[in-house]
């Protein structure tokens, strides 16, 4: 199969990024529901992977869309799939399917203003939380990567696909409109500057092999073998034990829960990666994610040209939370700022928790439709600046 | 035969080729009919010669799957409530060689997955589903189904059912599914035949088999308790399609047509057209 990987500099939309990211990661399946601002995505799927001898396919709907997407991966596919906002919501339902059974895959969700169909054109940033407790039932994590830029878009997909192949987990690209749609400059190296990890496949034989490590928690790099190739997998919603038997009873149950947590918390120290800008002699803080990091940071630059120390942060792997690196940024400033496109305050809240009331810290949010600007955030800046 | 425990365990010579022992026995209830229809699928595998390393076992949520799951001592997957045919696209998309014999339910396959079905059907992928069409949900404990009959009183329809059943052959044949058959769960060789016909057909076999509960649609429905009397009733309320010509519409009413519905094994689909179409557009 031909790597797809064409390298060169391009002029693209960051959804058209993923599309080309998943690519060059190996994604050879992809199945979405048209929805706006990710369809640009699906389009150049369409266009892009049957080049490489891939399977594209528009399901009948969100749910669908995602099963299919599980489901070639159990069939030996490097999978993805892509929405927004409403399509996430039903989305949801097919993710713990995902996870329960440590499936890899890519979903990767454009964020629009919301709640419900809210405004389908434009930018907002409420599925913050969405993405990592939407999953109904509890006892899991979850990886979410969020990029600024178009060039993010495609680093960030690979990484997505390389996470959930190490984790054995979907992962999430936690991208916005503003990314989704700003079109700017995209650079493809050469293939062999890639960092693409291949699917791990067991080296004992299948009697010895242990589908769900249900004994060893916190073990990554774990196999998946696929249907058809002798190892008799049994793939199921329902708790079960390492051999994918159905079980209803307690010491499973616990087992399980514990595997689908500890294998994302005990590897914490690999799902690291925030970008700081100024922080080294900062007093405030502005932190941002996503789309929105972009005014944010300009914000800062105004901010230093007027003689404020104040740094920038941002949470690129937003899922696990980074809490070790958001309490340095706590314990070195009086003040934190965390800027966001929704009114309720969700990176705000983390930001908060994991601050341990080391700073101050404030919200400053917007129901979404168009970015923070930097003079927002600037003039937020004076307000609270000591 | 083998030990399990204290416990001398004879083993169905089927049973013992293709399914794992460690799962028997399975928890249908006494006077289940799902046994039978997995007697007659194991039977055509037998007689096709197929193989654990050549096919997979996909079920969806209820009875039926709950019962089937994991037996298979080949490759099993199980999808959530309805998505049975989501999960098959994917699965056969991604393993075109492999086939696909399915077990879904009346309220997985025309209730919760109905919209999946619809589309399965006119994409036409290549797989083999049974449904098994009890009349009731069975594993939650006898609530009506889009299936049971109008005036059925069951757990959630304590003052009768008011809502015609669904006839999921006919969708299947309106949808597009290459191959579309309805039997009984007594009518052991015609289904026998029915799901290796399917297993071969090109495209989407549909075989729908009418079977007893006992437990609930006999329960709730019938007043029984006797798997007899659900198979009575069965047998009283189905008819053969070649039968039913001669039948006036009103002694038809309310009775399952039984027998082929659509056989069009020059019907392609989309795992055909999609390697035809790759074919054409895959560049080097």
């Amino acid at each position: 199969m031909p790597s797809g990987v064409k390298p060169g500099k391009y002029f693209v939309q960051g959804d058209e990024a993923i599309a080309e990211g998943a690519i060059a990661a190996g994604c050879r399946f992809f199945a979405g529901y048209p929805i706006t601002p990710s369809s640009e995505t699906s389009e150049t799927m369409a266009r892009r992977l049957p080049e490489v001898g891939g399977i594209c396919l528009q399901m009948e709907d969100e749910l669908a869309s995602i099963h299919s997407v599980g489901a070639a991966s159990v069939g030996g596919l490097k999978a993805m799939t892509i929405s927004s906002g409403p399509g996430i919501s039903l989305k949801l339902e097919g993710l713990g399917w995902g996870i329960k059974n440590e499936i890899p895959y890519v979903v990767a969700d454009i964020q629009r203003a919301g709640p419900s169909n809210g405004v389908a054109t434009r930018v907002g940033q409420g599925d913050f939380y969405t993405v990592r407790y939407g999953s109904a039932g509890g006892n899991s994590s979850l990886i979410a990567l969020s990029p600024k830029s178009t060039q993010e878009a495609f680093d960030l997909t690979i990484e997505c696909f390389n996470l959930s192949e190490i984790f054995r987990c979907p992962v999430f690209l936690l991208s916005d409109e503003t990314v989704g749609h700003t079109r700017e400059l995209l650079v493809i190296p050469e293939e062999t500057r890639l960092n693409v990890v291949k699917r791990f496949k067991p080296t004992v034989p299948p009697e010895q092999f242990a589908m769900y490590p249900l004994d060893t928690p916190g073990v990554i790099n774990y196999p998946f073998p696929n249907i058809g190739e002798g190892y008799g997998i049994c793939v199921s919603p329902y708790t079960h034990n390492s051999k994918g038997y159905a079980s209803t009873a307690q010491d499973i149950q616990e087992k399980m829960a514990r595997r689908l947590v500890f294998k994302i918390t005990e590897n914490l120290g690999r799902l690291v990666r925030v970008e700081k800008q100024k922080m080294e002699d900062a007093e405030f803080a502005v932190v941002a994610y996503g789309g929105n990091a972009r005014p944010a940071i300009a914000a800062v630059d105004i901010a230093r040209e007027s003689g404020m120390k104040v740094g920038f942060f941002r949470p690129i792997i937003v899922w696990p939370f980074p809490d070790g690196e958001v309490l340095k940024v706590a314990e070195k400033v009086k003040t934190i700022l965390v800027c966001e496109l929704n009114i309720d305050g969700q990176l705000s809240r983390e930001v908060g928790r994991a601050a341990k009331g080391k700073a101050e810290v404030h919200h400053l949010g917007s129901g979404g439709v168009e970015p923070h600007l930097p003079a927002q955030i600037f003039n937020e800046i004076r307000r609270l600046y000591k | 035969m083998s030990t399990v425990g204290d416990t001398l365990q004879v083993f169905h010579p089927l049973v013992a080729k293709y399914l794992r022992k460690e799962r028997m026995p399975h928890m249908a209830c006494p006077g289940c009919g799902i046994g039978q229809v997995v007697h007659a699928t194991l039977l055509a595998i037998e007689e096709l010669g197929l193989t654990p390393k050549d096919t997979v076992w996909v079920q969806g949520v209820g009875c039926n799957s709950r019962i089937t799951y994991s037996t298979w001592v080949g490759d099993n997957v199980d999808a959530h409530h309805g998505r049975i045919f989501a999960v098959a696209t994917g699965l056969k998309m991604a393993r075109p060689d492999m086939n696909f014999i399915l077990f879904t339910g009346d309220g997985d396959c025309g209730a919760i997955g109905g919209n999946h079905f619809i589309h399965a059907c006119r994409r036409n992928l290549d797989v083999t589903a049974i449904l098994f069409n009890n009349g009731i949900y069975g594993m939650t404990g006898g609530q009506v189904a889009p299936t049971s009959p109008v005036g059925a009183v069951t757990t959630t329809t304590p003052y009768g059912n008011i809502e015609d059943p669904f006839d999921m052959c006919q969708m299947a044949v309106t949808a597009g599914a290459s191959y579309v058959a309805r039997w009984k769960s007594t009518d052991f060789k015609p289904l026998v035949n029915s799901i290796k016909k399917g297993i071969q057909v090109k495209g989407l076999a549909f075989i729908e088999v009418l079977l007893q509960c006992p437990t609930n649609f006999g329960r709730y429905v019938l007043k029984t308790s006797q798997p007899q009397e659900v198979l009575k009733w069965i047998k009283e309320h189905s008819v053969n399609k070649k039968d039913a010509e001669k039948l006036t519409a009103e002694e038809i009413a309310g009775k399952y047509l039984l027998g082929e519905f659509i056989y069009r094994p020059e019907r392609s689909g989309i795992v055909e057209r999609y390697q035809e179409f790759l074919k054409k557009y895959q560049k080097e």
